[in-house]
């Protein structure tokens, strides 16, 4: 069932008496229909303000066919995992590890690597959903159901960056990487499930400030001992873990269509 | 290549096709022209975004092809044109010119009953017509055209609140009417 061409002409004039249901299911009949398209793209031949409006917007386009190639496929494949913006925190993630390497063999406070570990992850969720750092982050993402599976590859990739890098750091200065790999998983998830309530960006953020207010400030302070180092926070992480996990998954079900982080991709802000 | 699909035709294009560009040009810029110039009255920021979006289809073609991403090349197209429009009327703003907005509205009811393939059925589709304008401006950007919270702000030139609110009562007034009924519109947009 396709719409009329009067419908279609007067959807293309701008009239404005066109019911308001008409229109939108036009509008969305239109998105998927390619007879519809072209109706449309006949039609506006004989309206002469939005056909000049494309012959004009073909004619700029000249130069830039002229000036640039257009980017292969293969370049793009691999932003199913990476993004360029990761590439400065991976600088990041490897200088404050070995920071954190020398501070600990300096001053046998291994403790400090401990503090640092689990944000280094969650950092590395924030570069890969940052929209500020990625210029073609619509080009790359720009789809609606992008999906939990792109995210958990982003996030599992970033993860997978850093682990080795930790790991080696935190069993040279003394410290068994197990103690901090719990915590890291469980402000990873948790920033990615706040994510798709808040954004991404500023849940990564938050989870990093409160993190780092909760045990580094009474550290420095030397208020008291790292309340994480006791025996029972193994399945208090591990329970904090599949907690946000599982509200990943649930919110992750509710993927509608795209916006900066992935707040967009759950519900929009009530809708 | 007349037979050949939007998508078909973006993946040529990423190839370097600049006839498959051509028609691929010549089959959705019109339907873009005229869906953006029902958003923003101003001409040239139109113009300005079609020749945005064309542009970077043209540089990024590959971004659709390559990296595994699903859903239709003419939606990737929309949400490219939409995200510029958010960009023109976000600098807009920031240089204190006033915003252009769309024509006013008139609430009229529906001219001609059209069954289109079962997108709006027709209780919802009574429904979305007595909607007032301003709630279903604000339904249309969020549900229809898949833009945020804030970016529906923006392109309005409301605050973010006030999106908020609205799309809230939009949704309870489509709620109400919808009642049991007709679940095809209502997973569409989210509201079921």
């Amino acid at each position: 069932m396709h719409a009329s061409t009067e419908l279609i002409s007067r959807y293309l004039s701008g009239d404005r008496s066109i019911g308001a249901d008409t229109e939108w299911a036009l509008e969305a009949h239109l998105e998927s229909c390619p007879v519809c398209r072209a109706r449309l793209a006949e039609a506006t031949r004989s309206a002469p303000g939005v056909s000049a409006l494309v012959d004009r917007g073909w004619r700029e386009l000249a130069p830039v066919m002229a000036a640039s190639r257009p980017a292969s496929a293969r370049r793009f494949r691999g932003t199913a995992w990476v993004t360029p913006a990761m590439v400065p925190w991976l600088c990041g993630a490897v200088f404050v590890t070995l920071l954190a390497v020398v501070f600990g063999s300096v001053t046998d406070a291994g403790s400090v690597l401990f503090l640092l570990a689990p944000v280094v992850p969650v950092l590395g969720v924030a570069a890969a959903w940052s929209r500020g750092l990625d210029p073609m982050y619509e080009l790359t993402v720009a789809t609606p159901r992008a999906g939990l599976a792109l995210i958990l590859r982003r996030t599992a990739a970033v993860v997978m960056a850093v682990l080795p890098l930790l790991a080696a750091g935190s069993i040279v200065v003394g410290v068994s990487p197990l103690v901090w790999l719990l915590p890291s998983l469980a402000c990873t998830l948790t920033s990615l499930a706040l994510g798709s309530v808040i954004g991404v960006e500023r849940a990564a953020l938050g989870v990093c400030v409160v993190w780092l207010l909760a045990f580094l400030v009474p550290v420095v302070a030397r208020l008291e001992a790292l309340p994480a180092h006791a025996p029972w926070s193994v399945p208090v992480w591990g329970g904090a873990s599949f907690l946000a996990g599982v509200a990943l998954v649930v919110r992750g079900r509710a993927l509608t269509t795209l916006a900066p982080g992935f707040r967009g991709l759950g519900e929009q802000g009530g809708l | 290549m007349e037979q050949a699909d939007e998508a078909e035709l973006v993946r040529r294009v990423a190839r370097g096709d600049r006839a498959a560009f051509e028609v691929l040009y010549r089959r959705t810029a019109p339907w873009l022209a005229v869906r953006l110039r029902r958003r923003c009255a101003d001409e040239q920021i139109v113009a300005d975004v079609l020749q945005e979006t064309f542009t970077a289809v043209w540089r990024a073609a590959g971004g659709f092809a390559g990296a595994a991403v699903q859903g239709t090349a003419v939606g990737w197209l929309w949400t490219i044109a939409a995200r510029r429009l958010i960009d023109a009327l976000r600098s807009r703003a920031k240089h204190a010119q006033p915003l252009p907005g769309a024509a006013e509205a008139t609430i009229a009811p529906a001219a001609e009953e059209i069954a289109l393939a079962g997108t709006v059925g027709g209780e919802l589709g009574h429904a979305l017509d007595t909607l007032a304008p301003e709630l279903r401006e604000v339904l249309r950007a969020m549900a229809l055209d898949g833009l945020s919270v804030r970016e529906t702000a923006t392109l309005l030139g409301l605050p973010e609140g006030t999106v908020k609110t609205r799309a809230r009562r939009a949704r309870i007034v489509m709620r109400a009417a919808m009642g049991k009924t007709d679940g095809g519109f209502a997973t569409a947009t989210g509201l079921g």
